[in-house]
């Protein structure tokens, strides 16, 4: 309905147009009404509307009527509407029929008004008549042409014969006819008859005035003059154009409308109707906002007095305020917010050549931005230099040395090197792969030097940190083999062998261990052959990690199998064996003695927790956010630590820090192996299944308030990725910066800086 | 004024018509310490030097490329090479054995020094006889006298007891009265070449583990147990090598791992000189002919040419880059050349003058293999390394 009402107006309007449109002489009237009968009541309706003004009434009915008048209105209306419709079309159809030229008028003066007046000839029947004397037989009628563009034909002439389409050329005839013809580009193409015809001289005019904007016909005459038909000199009318009676209601007052109001009247009188109450002016009262007291709030701060323009605004500044072209290129090449003054000084001669203000419609937009509460400025993304967001980091040619190349490489054969160790003195590498055979070598020149073959999986090999005595421990199934290297002076072979199986044997501990340490007799004692072996309690497993508290007398295991989460604790000198944990959360991944404390670290699956040794409690779970974490290593001063995750993330903590990782890095893209930090430089490898082993500098600074730097140097590729595994395990070489790296691929490779 | 298209072949003609040599002599062209392998107009483009621009030539005698003349196999890999000895060549394996050949391949004695692998051996000159000097992992050097001859018996004369950890080099002076053994432990021993008549280092208690000793006591019995003369101690980690000055007597030169070379005056047993690199881990020495300079190879794959003259300003050292880890050097006795062997197998000819480049560089064995040790004598030179040993010809055979 809304919508109804809201078309109506516009509706109204046409149909007052369309009313206009039969009768034009009732406008051109001018003032004198024409009254008739028909249009009795329209008539009555407006002089209604004309009689005096009435007090409003509660006149509900009355609206509902004239509403549901309006409606069936509205619908005449939109029949009315459609029947325009088809008028416009028709007219529109009119206008192409107009094309064709009428007979001219002549213009004579009349024998009986003596007026001039327009005479058209006479139309002949046989010849004249519209269209039957023109030559064009196709009486196909107004439809599309395309409709015969498969046929021979091209319509059907008067008789029902078929109008056969005239020959065409081809486009090169066209051309030579528009060569050759000079009448050719007057001529145009008539699509009922499917040929060029020439055009007539009207019809050329016709053009010629539609080109120049005139009004196409050429008889019109748009400044006629005037004719006065009623009011012209002679022509007044004296006499009522109808003689009918003036009827009695134009005078007489109405009898109905008297008792209608004698009705409200009465009505009034007994107080059937009230008259509404004024509206409330009483309840308007004046209050002195002078005379109150300020409230608390402060007083609206007046708006800024706008800046005084200056002598560069002026429309002639001197020559001094005038920018250079360096200034104006730099003005005109910054953004419009970054610009010191948002106008560039221009001089003109004289104010009648000062130009009107370019920014005017700038301004308003601005102004109307404002008042929208939309911001004027479209701000565009930070437009920051992604370098600047790198963090500093020293380059890595200034952190050297590195490893950078690789210098040898020890071969395994197929087999996958699983674990490697290095001398404390850095001078010797023992590898240990998958078939149990263990190899000394050396670290820069890469000969194997002496053997051991074992008869199951190597699970990890650690050589003795202590500088007085040398031997490394291997782990196999369930066992921990010690052993003497070959080529040692003898008195550090007799300090080892004393150490080893010393000839009184330490005193069997209170407790008993499950843990067996057997040393072969002295007569069976051979190079080849461990000289001690501690034999780990049935179905324990391998011994996947060994790892050496500092000092070199206690080295503790994890095993693959077992209960108490596999650690064990081994003290060498008094040869006694303990589990330190009775039972473990997580499987245990790896264990770690604190270079300088007390403290032991245990990685489980995804935490890492350490404990105080000497007081037997839990002293802080650090949090790495891996899933499964997959190696450590701590840093040689003992406060950072990092930890890798089969992830591929590594995650740097400091101890005294927190218990969230300080930093996380993702540079691997496969799986973290082997982790472990320098000695003495300051540096830590990782390695990873990807292949690559990445080489850190981390400089860790003493004071409290600096961090760690942490730049990462080199990746070393090399090593080939064999049934997705990679470089299993990296060491460093003590004294040197060089790296040792055991891959899957069989491979122990040298690093050298 | 000479063409820009002119090449070593030109330029060579011109030197020789010139010189009006009798006979014509190949050269070879330095331009800017660079040998001149293009046209002169090629090299101006690459080097950007203009073509009106005075440019000094330096020509030196080329080399031939280097031959390969003989090859010995041998089962383990050689460590140590010397071409010293007249007639034959001597190599020390990593089995222990010395062996020696003569130029017509045919072995001429082997004996077995070491029950560890020797590291280096060198020829101690002596009139008489034939007197090896080795050194070994088992912390000894020993004294061999080789008898050549297909059925001759080597005996072992002397071992060197002094080091606690694996000898790495041994060396001799020119007249064979002195030698000098580097290892791990830091120690630069100082030994005369004389026979002790007795023990001077007494026999540590024979421990039922080590074979290896029982049996050198039981089979060589008089081998004498000999104590050095001197004890050179400055350096602070594994000495790689000690060699003695050819020119003049007393001095010694050693470099380690701990980035330095030493100059040292062996009589009174003092360091004189020292030359510190920065983290330059070396690993061969060798002393061109001319003695102000030394030649170092080091882990970080250079060959530096230090000068070794204690008032000499330290100048930038002059290096050789190589792409790979050159684990041994060998001086020419005649001109400025050098040969390096490195870890990818290769060997290298150098001139010193020319530093940009390698002269020429031809692969020590068919296979890949470390070359771990060098030496020239005369234009041979005998690599020894993870292949076995081959001799090759270098230079003309003048």
């Amino acid at each position: 309905m809304a919508v109804k009402d809201l078309k109506k107006p516009s509706k109204k309007r046409k149909q007052t147009t369309e009313e206009d449109v039969p009768a034009p002489p009732a406008l051109v009237v001018g003032g004198i009404e024409m009254l008739s009968d028909e249009e009795g009541g329209e008539d009555a309706l407006s002089d209604d509307g004309r009689v005096d003004e009435f007090p409003e009434i509660d006149t509900r009915s009355d609206s509902e009527e004239g509403e549901s008048d309006e409606g069936d209105t509205s619908d005449a209306d939109e029949e009315g509407d459609g029947e325009e419709d088809e008028e416009e079309y028709d007219d529109d159809f009119s206008d192409a029929d107009s094309l064709h030229v009428f007979p001219k008028a002549k213009t004579i003066v009349s024998d009986i008004t003596g007026q001039p007046k327009r005479v058209y000839p006479e139309i002949e029947p046989e010849y004249d008549s519209d269209s039957s004397t023109e030559d064009a037989p196709n009486r196909v009628g107004n439809v599309p042409m395309h409709w015969y563009d498969d046929l021979p034909h091209i319509g059907y002439d008067i008789n029902g014969k078929k109008v056969l389409r005239p020959a065409r050329g081809d486009e090169l005839d066209k051309f030579l006819s528009t060569v050759e013809d000079p009448s050719a580009w007057t001529s145009a193409f008539d699509k009922n008859s499917q040929i060029d015809k020439p055009l007539t001289t009207e019809e050329l005019d016709i053009i010629r005035r539609l080109y120049v904007g005139e009004i196409p016909d050429a008889e019109y005459d748009p400044y006629e003059p005037t004719t006065e038909w009623f009011t012209g000199k002679g022509k007044e009318e004296v006499m009522p154009l109808s003689s009918a009676p003036e009827p009695k209601r134009r005078w007489v007052p109405s009898k109905w409308e008297k008792q209608k109001v004698m009705k409200i009247v009465r009505a009034i009188r007994q107080g059937r109707i009230i008259g509404s109450k004024p509206k409330a002016t009483s309840k308007f009262t004046f209050h002195s906002i002078w005379s109150e007291p300020s409230s608390s709030n402060p007083p609206p701060l007046p708006a800024p007095k706008p800046r005084l323009p200056t002598n560069s605004e002026s429309y002639n500044p001197p020559e001094e305020y005038l920018p250079t072209e360096e200034e104006r290129k730099e003005w005109e090449s910054q953004d419009p917010e970054d610009r010191e003054r948002d106008y560039l000084p221009q001089k003109y001669s004289a104010l009648r050549l000062v130009p009107a203000y370019d920014r005017f419609i700038k301004e308003r937009f601005n102004r109307q931005l404002d008042l929208y509460l939309a911001p004027r400025v479209q701000r565009f993304k930070l437009n920051i230099d992604p370098s600047t967001l790198i963090p500093k980091l020293p380059s890595p040619g200034s952190l050297k040395p590195f490893p950078t190349y690789k210098s040898l490489k020890f071969s395994h054969g197929k087999e996958r090197a699983r674990c490697i160790s290095v001398s404390p003195d850095g001078a010797w590498v023992i590898s240990g792969d998958e078939t149990g055979k263990v190899s000394l070598w050396e670290v820069n020149v890469g000969r194997e030097v002496k053997s051991w073959n074992f008869d199951s999986k190597i699970g990890a090999l650690d050589w003795c940190p202590r500088l007085d005595v040398s031997y490394f421990v291997v782990t196999v199934e369930e066992k921990i083999h010690f052993i003497i290297p070959p080529n040692i002076p003898s008195p550090i072979l007799s300090l080892t062998q004393a150490l080893l199986a010393p000839v009184s044997l330490p005193p069997a501990p209170s407790i008993p261990s499950p843990v067996k340490w057997i040393t072969p007799p002295t007569s069976r004692w051979s190079i080849d052959t461990p000289i001690l072996t501690a034999n780990l309690p049935t179905s324990s497993g391998l011994p996947t990690q060994v790892t050496w508290h500092r000092r070199g007398d206690y080295l503790a295991t994890v095993s693959t199998g077992g209960t108490q989460g596999g650690v064990w604790i081994h003290q060498v000198t008094r040869r006694h064996s303990q589990a330190p944990f009775k039972k473990v959360k997580g499987a245990v991944q790896m264990v770690l003695f604190h270079p300088l404390k007390p403290h032991f670290f245990v990685a489980t699956q995804q935490y890492v927790r350490i404990y105080n040794l000497s007081e037997q409690k839990l002293l802080k779970t650090l949090q790495p956010g891996i899933k499964w974490i997959s190696s450590m290593d701590v840093h040689p001063s003992g406060d950072h630590l990092i930890v890798g995750g089969y992830d591929r993330k590594l995650c740097w903590f400091d101890l005294e820090l927190s218990d969230k990782p300080y930093k996380i890095m993702r540079y691997h893209t496969r799986a973290i192996r082997s982790l472990h930090f320098h000695p003495s430089y300051p540096l830590f490898a990782s390695s990873s299944d990807d292949g690559a082993i990445q080489i850190f500098h981390s400089r860790v600074y003493n004071d409290l308030m600096t961090d760690p730097l942490i730049v990462p140097l080199k990746i070393l590729r090399g090593h080939e990725i064999r049934d997705g595994l990679g470089v299993l395990q990296v060491k460093w070489c003590s004294r040197q910066p060089w790296l040792i790296s055991g891959g899957a691929d069989g491979n122990v490779t040298v690093w050298c800086s | 004024m000479i063409p820009a298209t002119w090449k070593r072949y030109q330029l060579s003609q011109l030197v020789n018509k010139a010189l009006s040599l009798p006979k014509p002599v190949p050269f070879d062209f330095l331009v800017k310490g660079e040998i001149l392998r293009s046209t002169l107009g090629e090299w101006c483009v690459e080097n950007g030097a203009g073509e009106e621009e005075t440019l000094e030539i330096e020509y030196i005698e080329s080399v031939m490329p280097p031959e390969k003349v003989s090859d010995f196999p041998h089962e383990d890999w050689v460590s140590s090479v010397s071409c010293k000895l007249q007639g034959q060549f001597l190599t020390g394996s990593y089995d222990g054995y010395i062996r020696s050949f003569d130029y017509s391949k045919s072995a001429t004695s082997s004996t077995q020094a070491h029950s560890a692998p020797i590291t280096s051996i060198c020829l101690v000159p002596s009139a008489s006889s034939q007197i090896v000097a080795s050194a070994s992992h088992d912390l000894t050097a020993q004294l061999t006298q080789i008898n050549i001859g297909p059925n001759s018996k080597s005996t072992p004369l002397a071992t060197l007891h002094l080091h606690t950890a694996p000898v790495s080099s041994v060396a001799a002076n020119n007249t064979g009265t002195q030698l000098l053994t580097a290892s791990w432990d830091g120690i630069v021993g100082h030994w005369d070449t004389s026979i002790p008549e007795s023990d001077e280092v007494p026999e540590v208690a024979p421990n039922e583990r080590d074979r290896r000793k029982r049996r050198r006591v039981d089979g060589g019995g008089k081998v004498k147990r000999k104590a050095p003369v001197g004890v050179l101690k400055s350096h602070v980690g594994r000495v790689s090598r000690a060699l003695f000055s050819i020119k003049q007597e007393k001095n010694a030169y050693s470099c380690g791992f701990d980035s330095t070379v030493r100059v040292w005056d062996t009589e009174n047993e003092i360091c004189v000189h020292t030359i510190t690199a920065s983290e330059k881990p070396f690993l061969d020495l060798a002393l061109p002919r001319d003695p102000q300079t030394l030649l170092a190879s080091s882990t970080d794959r250079t060959v530096t040419l230090y000068d070794v003259r204690l008032d000499s300003k330290p100048a930038a050292p002059v290096s050789l880059a190589h792409p790979a880890t050159p684990s041994c050097l060998a001086a020419s006795s005649q001109g400025q050349q050098v040969v390096s062997g490195g870890y990818d197998g290769m060997v290298r000819l150098w001139d010193l003058r020319s530093t940009k480049g390698a002269l020429a560089s031809f692969r020590a064995w068919e296979e890949a293999g470390k070359v771990l040790s060098v030496d020239w004598e005369g234009n041979l030179v005998g690599i020894g390394g993870e292949g076995g040993f081959t001799v090759w010809k270098v230079g003309d055979g003048a």
